[in-house]
């Protein structure tokens, strides 16, 4: 039997067959969490954005006008909420530096935290962490998911023009760091 | 080639050759994080079906409405009445009648203005004023022209309405 496509799939959650979405999840779930989790950084978040995703997903399917795929319109939520994400970190980031946090929160001692840190300190990840949002989202799509310029232009609604500049600051920022990195690592310890 | 790249950044090639240099960095480091196990993806849709039946449950949509709807709603309430009180004129603040500005007076000011200054009593107190100075009855007025006589050169010289109203005071009198 034929799979069936995106948008019989989507028809059929809209008639209250709630298995179709399960189907739609299963299709995308690593795409959508592997974006998610190359613009946050982390596993943890990168959950948080996969189900924050798909349940917006379910409850605006009925706003869902088929102007582009499912999948785009997918991985817009997904991009938009890892983007939040980011800021949400980066303010709290800041709350932490100003040590007003740090009077609430106990310190993150967490063993299995150490180890997702301790992994996610390749010097690529490092470069792409360092860069602004609008950047970092097209780096992802267009470094690891290999999208088209067109393609991100749907998710981010952006021209073409704009993503290729973003996306050639973006390049010559990561490797202007990675060369820095390697550059640091290399040098002989003193003491 | 760096001067190329510069001057021409959109082109394919300098992307790609960007793009190269980098995966080629990278791959020695391994830049990729670990996949999370199958069970996680399997947990995940589970994780998401929970979370859905949450968000279309009654309780949620009460929570939803309450969000979308109420909680605005007060707070536009509360907001304009803020607004109300600090912006809107204050409806008990009214101006002071002549009675007020005349009894703020001192004493003596009060009394020359009751009075010949010649005649004035330096006995005469606030308390003996009448609340409002300048409500005169009929018969006051028809004495002061009674006193002071030459009405006619009095009503020469008010407006007609004042004057009307002397010479209706004065008709009474006579009466």
């Amino acid at each position: 039997m034929e799979p069936r496509s995106d948008i019989e799939l989507v028809q059929e959650v809209r008639n209250g067959r709630r298995q179709a979405f399960t189907e739609l999840m299963r299709r995308y779930q690593e795409r959508v969490y592997w974006v998610a989790r190359r613009i946050v950084g982390s596993h943890d978040d990168a959950d948080d954005v996969v189900q924050e995703t798909f349940v917006k997903a379910y409850l605006a399917l009925g706003e869902f006008r088929g102007d582009s795929s499912f999948f785009t319109w997918i991985y817009r939520i997904a991009v938009n909420l890892s983007l939040n994400a980011l800021r949400k970190r980066q303010v709290l980031n800041y709350l932490h530096e100003s040590e007003l946090l740090s009077r609430i929160l106990p310190s993150p001692d967490d063993p299995e935290k150490d180890l997702e840190h301790s992994e996610t300190e390749s010097a690529l990840q490092h470069a792409v962490a360092t860069l602004p949002e609008k950047q970092k989202a097209v780096f992802v799509m267009r470094y690891y998911d290999e999208m088209t310029y067109e393609e991100i232009g749907r998710v981010l609604k952006t021209s073409v023009g704009g993503l290729k500049a973003n996306y050639f600051h973006a390049l010559r920022k990561v490797r202007e760091h990675m060369r820095n990195e390697i550059q640091d690592g290399e040098k002989p310890s003193h003491g | 080639m760096k001067y190329r790249m510069e001057k021409n950044p959109l082109t394919g090639e300098a992307e790609r050759e960007l793009t190269s240099e980098i995966r080629q960095r990278a791959g020695a480091g391994g830049d990729t994080p670990s996949r999370p196990p199958d069970a996680y993806w399997q947990n995940l849709i589970i994780r998401v079906n929970n979370r859905i039946d949450e968000a279309t449950s009654g309780r949620a949509l009460s929570i939803s409405w309450a969000g979308r709807v109420a909680i605005p709603g007060v707070v536009a309430i509360v907001s304009f009445l803020v607004g109300l009180h600090y912006i809107a004129p204050d409806a008990s603040f009214r101006e002071p009648s002549v009675a007020d500005v005349v009894l703020a007076l001192p004493p003596a000011a009060i009394d020359s203005l009751l009075m010949d200054p010649s005649r004035a009593d330096p006995s005469l107190s606030v308390e003996d004023v009448a609340t409002d100075v300048f409500v005169f009855s009929r018969q006051q007025i028809a004495e002061y022209f009674i006193d002071n006589g030459n009405a006619g050169d009095a009503l020469d010289a008010i407006p007609d309405r004042d004057a009307n109203t002397v010479l209706s005071v004065l008709s009474t009198d006579e009466k």
